[in-house]
This record gives C-alpha cells, structure tokens and sequence, in this order.
C-alpha cells in the first residue's frame, strides 16, 4: 500500500513537471535564443548562449524597425484601452442605473455582436468604411475598430456596476448632483477594481491582435505593430538569416504582456474562472 | 419633463457603444450578406447574380478540400486538449502542493499572441534548419530531421501548436465547474471505499455535466473557427494540406497575404457566400453537439 501510494505520487509528478517543461520550454528557447548569435541558432543546439549577445535587442530595435513597431502597438493598446472603458462604463452605467426605451434591444444587440464573430468577413468591409472616412492609412481605423468590440467588457462592468449600492445616488441626487457628476465622482472612481480587470482584457486582446493591424498596413509597413512587424520577418527574404532579429523581437513582444499577467494573475485567473458562471 | 431630460441623459451615454457597434459590428455583417448574391470583385458595379455563388460552392474542391482540413484540425486538438486539460484541472484541484504555481504556468501560453507564438514555433519546427531538428540530430535521434512543416507532418505541428495554446484555458474552465462539487461527496464515498479512479468516473465526470457541455461547445467554435496560428505557421500550405475553411475565406478577401502572393484575386461576392456557407456549417456542428450531448447537462 505504501509503495503504492509513492509509485502513484511519482508518475503523478513526473507528468505534471513533464507537461509544465512542455508549456515553457517555447518560451525559454525564445528568451535564450534572443542572446544567441544567428549562427548559434541555426546550426546548433545549444541550450544557452555561447556567448550572449545583448546586442541583438539593439540591432533589432534599430535595424529590424522594432522601436516603431513597439511604438505603434503602444499607441493601438493604450488608446484602445481608454476608448474601451470609456464607452462600456458609460453604457454600463445607464443601462444598469435607469429605465428607457430600448434598453433590451441595446442588450440584444451587444450579446449578439459576442456570440456571431465572423473574423475575416467583416473585416473587409469595416476596411472599406474606414477607406471612405480616411483612416485606413492610420492607425485610428485599427483602434476605432477595437473599441465598437466592447460587448463583453460591457457585460463584465455590468456585473460590476450591479455591486455598487444604488443608495450613493439616491445620496448624491439629494444632495443635488447631476447624473453625470455622480458617474464620473462617485461610480467611477468605485468602479476601480472592474476598471482594473477591463484594461487588463482589453490591452491583452489589442496588444496580441494580428490580423488587424495586418491589413490595415498593407501598404504602410511605418504603422506595423509588434505581431505584424515579426510575422512579416518570416516572411522576409532572408528570413533565415534573422531568426535571433525575430527571437528579441518576439521577446519584446511577449515580454510585456507576461509581466502583466505576473502581476495580475489572479485576477486574470478569477475574471477567466468567473466568466464560466455567466 | 424630469423623465424625458432623464431618458435624453440616457441616450447620450448610450450613443458611443450604440454607434459603434451598429456601425463597426452590425453593418458589416449585413454588408456580407447582401453580396453574397452578387458577383463583386471589389472594384467596378456588382452585378445581381442570385444564387450564382452557392453553385459555385458545390463544384470548389478547394473549399470542400479545406472543410475536410478544418474537421481534422478541430478533431485532434480536441481529442488532445480536452482530456488533457480536464486531467490537469482534476489533478490541480486537489490540495497539491504548488498548484497555484502549476496553474499560472498552464495558463501562461493563453495570454501570448497566437501570431507571436506561431513565429517562434515556426523557428522551432522548420523543416530546414529549425531548432528541434537540430536538436535531434545533435543527440542522434534522427539521421536527417523530420519534415515537421511538410506535407505529411504539417497537420499534425500546426495541431500540436494549438494544443499548446488551448489546454490552459479550457483547465482554467473546468477548475471553476471543479469547484462547485462539494467536498463532502468525495469524503463519504471514500468512506465507502471508493478509489480515486471511480471517484472520477462516479462523481467528478457527471457532476462536472453541464460545463464539460459547455466548454467543449467552446472548443468545438473556437477549433473551427481558428486560423490565425496557422495563417502565419505555414499559410495554409504545404500543397494546401493545412488550409483551412476561415484562412481559405480570408484569402479570397486579401489574396495578398505574406511573400507567397497567391494568385487568387479578390472575389467579395464570392467569399461572402463561402463566409455564409462556412457560418453554417460551424453552427450546423454546434446544434448538433447540442443534442447530441443534451444527456451532459442532466446532473443524476
């Protein structure tokens, strides 16, 4: 029985340390073999670097665009962040906050535009809408895109906003504050931690879109973000000769959203559980 | 007059989100399904040609050829992530030590880019001169590498792939279902002798029911549905061998994809009426799993 039972422990760890080994090793052989020169990469297979080569990140910062790149995708995140909470908050707030006509269509409609994602079709045309109002050589299109898929940060802040206790306004509308005043005084600031979650939701979805930002820079390679930057590395000539250009490229990429998730894991972890009980 | 500043109130907070879904989410949808009746190639009038595009359908062995791929693809990364992940959940919901640890790492591959990740596998599996063949031939596992991206492998990579980026997620998932079981059903029927195995089959499986119904519904949408990783792993090639149904929908949008210029040319009346056809043929599945797992959501 106890032999057993410690046969049973070791195949028990033994496949949970093999399948974490399987999880991370991608992403290891992605940091190390940014630090490792071309040839090493290509012709090796050693695990650590020879030599590491803390100048790739430079080259490829410079060489490979990837400072516009970074800059691009830092520019499509955050505004796409802001522009996301901004109009899902207000939203959010009326809807749960007041009665008026058309309130269950709005809603339809937003559980609708969750469930019917049709990817590359509409793609086309939201790209020719944004062709007619002029912004499908900037980066506006991508964002304003981003922003109108709201629908689920909306139903999060929702559920959010249901927490906060409705005798605040009452309070507050005693006290004679507009409707307004008391969203952007009071709700707002107690809406924090849903606040919180929605920003980490929505920069992890703009900071990883690809398809996107792909076609919206076809013919301006200046307005590539990260994703699109190092896909197009493939593709590139001589890709074979810049696979430690697209290692730190893909470090400086992932880097970023890892670190997020390091630090808000477990809310990432409660939103995600959370989402399955509706 | 106090309810309509109310209501005027309302509608001013609601306009943002209202116009741009109707505008960025609604339109674009009834834009395609107008076209799907039309012969319109992006540029020049669209011409009305009724049903012409649904027969055309029928007759493309290259679509038909990428539904077949589609289903292979969604087979095996289900029958890979699904077991594999409700394992690690059943195995992480007990009181093992570090599984907050093991957790975060599982669930670590859900938060990188899939377009990101595609690139970095793709250094890994190439064929030529990638990472894992190196490695193999280093340690005299293989003479000459295997042809990870060629045409007899390529399914497989690009499934494995996926399957390194879904297991995470749908673990996460069932913990949560995991959680609702109470703990003292587990308590007594070990009282009553129950091994860990029966335990499983007796009580985790049937009352994790409804969302084992639930997220492999998920899986099913989201395998059929999914061609990013492979758009940029191996676009669909070698030989068409990994197209699937939404990236050979994507090309006839924006032909132009990567260095491989393809030399289809644009065909929105068409790809709309493929895009229809490939929408129904995912919920077709999905209505069809529903019934067919209805027996899943009864807790006896």
């Amino acid at each position: 029985m106890r032999t057993k039972e410690i046969t049973g422990k070791t195949v028990l760890w033994i496949f949970l340390l093999a399948f974490a080994f399987v999880t991370l090793i991608p992403v290891v052989i992605t940091i190390l073999g940014s630090f490792k020169t071309n040839m090493e990469l290509t012709s090796g297979a050693t695990f650590l670097p020879g030599k590491w080569q803390f100048s790739n990140y430079g080259e490829a910062w410079d060489k490979a665009n990837f400072s516009t790149y970074t800059l691009n995708s830092l520019i499509v995140s955050l505004s796409t962040v802001a522009g996301t909470l901004l109009v899902a908050s207000m939203a959010a707030y009326v809807v749960d906050r007041m009665d008026f006509f058309g309130k269950k269509i709005y809603i339809g409609i937003q559980s609708f535009t969750m469930f019917v994602a049709v990817g590359a079709v509409v793609l086309r045309p939201q790209f020719d809408l944004m062709v007619k109002l002029h912004l499908h050589s900037s980066l506006w299109g991508v964002i304003l895109i981003l922003i109108s898929a709201h629908a689920s940060i909306f139903f999060i802040l929702l559920s959010f906003m249901k927490g906060i206790p409705r005798e605040l306004d009452e309070a507050a509308r005693i006290d004679g504050s507009s409707l307004g005043r008391t969203f952007w005084t009071i709700i707002l600031p107690l809406l924090g931690p849903g606040l919180g979650v929605g920003a980490l939701f929505t920069f992890r979805g703009a900071w990883n879109e690809y398809l996107l930002p792909l076609v919206f820079t076809m013919t301006k390679p200046e307005l590539q973000t990260l994703t699109v930057g190092l896909a197009n590395l493939k593709y590139g000539i001589s890709a074979a000769s810049q696979t430690h250009y697209m290692m730190a490229g893909a470090c400086l990429s992932i880097l970023p959203i890892l670190v997020a998730y390091v630090f808000a894991n477990k809310s990432f972890m409660q939103m995600t559980a959370g989402s399955l009980k509706g | 007059m106090n309810k309509t500043k109310n209501a005027a109130f309302a509608y001013s907070y609601l306009l943002p989100s209202a116009i741009l879904t109707l505008v960025l989410g609604i339109y674009p949808i009834a834009w395609a399904f107008r076209y799907m009746f039309y012969n319109y190639k992006g540029y020049g009038a669209a011409r009305f040609t009724g049903l012409d595009n649904f027969t055309r359908i029928m007759h493309d062995t290259q679509f038909w050829d990428s539904v077949v791929n589609t289903f292979v693809y969604a087979g095996g990364k289900l029958l890979l992530s699904i077991p594999l992940s409700l394992l690690l959940a059943a195995i992480l919901n007990r009181r093992i030590k570090g599984r907050q640890l093991l957790r975060a790492v599982f669930f670590m591959p859900t938060v990188i880019s899939t377009a990101v990740m595609a690139v970095v596998f793709f250094t890994i599996f190439n064929s030529y001169n990638g990472i894992l063949n190196q490695f193999l031939i280093k340690f005299n596992m293989s003479s000459s590498g295997i042809d990870w991206l060629g045409p007899k492998h390529a399914m497989l990579t690009v499934i494995l792939v996926a399957v390194w980026g879904a297991v995470g997620n749908y673990m996460l998932l069932f913990l949560a279902g995991l959680q609702n079981i109470p703990e003292d059903v587990y308590e007594s029927s070990s009282l009553d002798g129950a091994n860990k195995i029966q335990q499983f089959r007796f009580i985790t499986l049937p009352m994790l029911g409804p969302v084992l119904q639930m997220v492999i519904m998920l899986a099913i949408i989201n395998a059929l549905k999914g061609y990013e990783s492979i758009m940029v792993l191996t676009e669909g090639g070698p030989a068409g061998k990994t197209e699937v149904m939404f990236l050979y929908l994507y090309k006839l949008f924006f032909p132009v994809g990567g260095s491989s210029a393809s030399t289809q040319v644009q065909e929105f009346g068409y790809g709309s009426a493929v895009a229809f056809v490939s929408a129904l043929i995912v919920g077709m599945i999905s209505v069809i799993y529903f019934y067919a797992s209805r027996r899943m959501n009864r807790i006896d």
